[in-house]
């Protein structure tokens, strides 16, 4: 049954606009310390990865497989209600959906990583070797250097994925926007306004994001 | 701490007691991946072809990957569920709420990658079919797309993983899928280490097989090209 009885009223969204400013902000901080740890796990992982040693590099890979495989928000769940529930540690909803940026990201930023690392020549680090670095300086001095450069871009859109990930932190009742839009459309019954005005920002995020991610791309790239 | 850590007993014979919940959640899982893989396989192509054409045609097919792509699942079924439901006043089952939000994500991701795969056919094979006399359709069919199809197939297969796991976020708005009937099960035995473990284990290996189905294709198709 078709009924056109619906009354839109945007003065629910533009009214309350600072509170989904602050809303947004938080998906957005959330999303950025994520991402910051995945990076660190990443490129720790993606140094083991290619360390040559089995024993290393085969957890490694495992870990890559498995963050990568379950869906965030069964890592969320099993972060925030399972873990908590065997161990006793009761995570904040913050710190929860922090974690599980940082473990699902960093199945991605491994491989991100692990690509850079490889694409850089043996050559520049058996070179930067046998002129006297050691191995700790010419991975500081010689090999990141080249690969941050390949890592760039691609980390960026994991940012991105990270960014819309991040928006499911509602479903265990962190206060971010989406969390607003469903308050709202509990308590007014506006759905379409707030869940449109969500969307909308999400979307300008995103592709504010992605343009600087092209934008970067084109600078590192080596002509 | 420590005595809190010790006293967690498992009990994972909850696993095999839900099975039959769990089983009927997987078949709506895999039923609505299959059903969305194949709805943006063919929204996917359209919107790529669309996107290919010049002028103002092509930046409409242009906006939509970018504005489609932004979006996370949860805030499309929310908003196709919930928001376009009520605004135009459609009684919106869960289920097709849920296939339509996946489809529009991923058909957005798929015309990139039929998109990349079709220039990346060299245009000296279409100069020659259309040099032959096939019309500009004919040589895109017998031509340009089956070659195209077989690079872009694994991308499309690993956009299949993505389907598989987003997925799950349908279970918010009661779609009985496999994580809606693991939390019943986490909420009737108060078990959530044991369910989303094991629930996790059933997404990854759904993932790790599709993924394997992608880099095998990917190894054969490329065996023919070369």
């Amino acid at each position: 049954m078709i009924v056109l009885a619906y009354q839109f009223d945007w003065r629910v969204v533009t009214d309350r606009w600072p509170q989904f400013v602050a809303g947004a902000w938080v998906d957005l901080w959330v999303a950025v310390v994520g991402f910051a740890l995945a990076c660190a796990i990443g490129l720790v992982n993606a140094l083991l990865r290619t360390s040559g040693m089995r024993a290393l590099s085969v957890p490694s890979f495992l870990y890559v497989q498995v963050m990568r495989g379950v869906p965030l928000y069964v890592m969320l769940v099993w972060i925030y209600f399972g873990v908590a529930n065997i161990t006793g540690i009761t995570f904040t909803s913050f710190q929860a959906i922090i974690i599980t940026l940082a473990l699902t990201g960093s199945g991605y930023t491994t491989e991100i990583f692990r690509a850079g690392l490889s694409a850089i020549d043996r050559g520049q680090m058996e070179a930067a070797r046998s002129i006297g670095l050691s191995r700790a300086r010419t991975y500081g001095h010689v090999v990141l250097p080249q690969a941050f450069r390949i890592v760039v871009p691609p980390l960026g859109n994991t940012f991105v994925g990270l960014l819309k990930g991040a928006t499911i932190m509602s479903v265990i009742a962190v206060p971010d926007m989406v969390f607003l839009a469903n308050e709202l459309n509990v308590t007014l019954f506006t759905p379409f306004e707030v869940f449109a005005a969500v969307a909308g920002i999400l979307v300008v995020l995103v592709l504010f994001f992605s343009a600087l991610v092209y934008m970067l791309e084109r600078r590192l790239r080596i002509a | 701490m420590t005595a809190l850590l010790l006293a967690y007993s498992y009990d994972w014979s909850v696993i095999p007691r839900s099975a039959a919940f769990l089983e009927r959640g997987l078949l709506v899982t895999i039923r609505i991946a299959l059903l969305s893989v194949a709805f943006s396989l063919v929204l996917g192509l359209v919107v790529a072809l669309i996107r290919m054409v010049p002028g103002p045609i092509g930046l409409i097919g242009f906006l939509y990957i970018q504005v489609f792509r932004a979006l996370s699942l949860y805030v499309y079924i929310l908003f196709i569920y919930f928001g376009i439901a009520a605004a135009i006043g459609l009684n919106l089952d869960p289920i097709p709420a849920g296939v339509v939000s996946l489809t529009l994500l991923n058909s957005a991701y798929m015309a990139e990658i039929y998109r990349s795969a079709i220039q990346a056919i060299d245009p000296g094979q279409r100069e020659a079919a259309r040099s032959l006399g096939l019309g500009g359709i004919g040589t895109f069919v017998t031509v340009v797309f089956p070659q195209a199809w077989r690079i872009a197939l694994p991308s499309l297969v690993n956009q299949f993983t993505d389907i598989i796991k987003d997925s799950s976020v349908v279970a918010l708005i009661g779609v009985p899928d496999l994580m809606y009937q693991t939390i019943e099960r986490v909420s009737f035995y108060h078990r959530p280490f044991e369910f989303y473990t094991t629930v996790a284990g059933i997404y990854l290996v759904m993932v790790v097989i599709v993924a394997q189905l992608a880099s095998r294709l990917e190894r054969r198709l490329q065996r023919h090209l070369a």
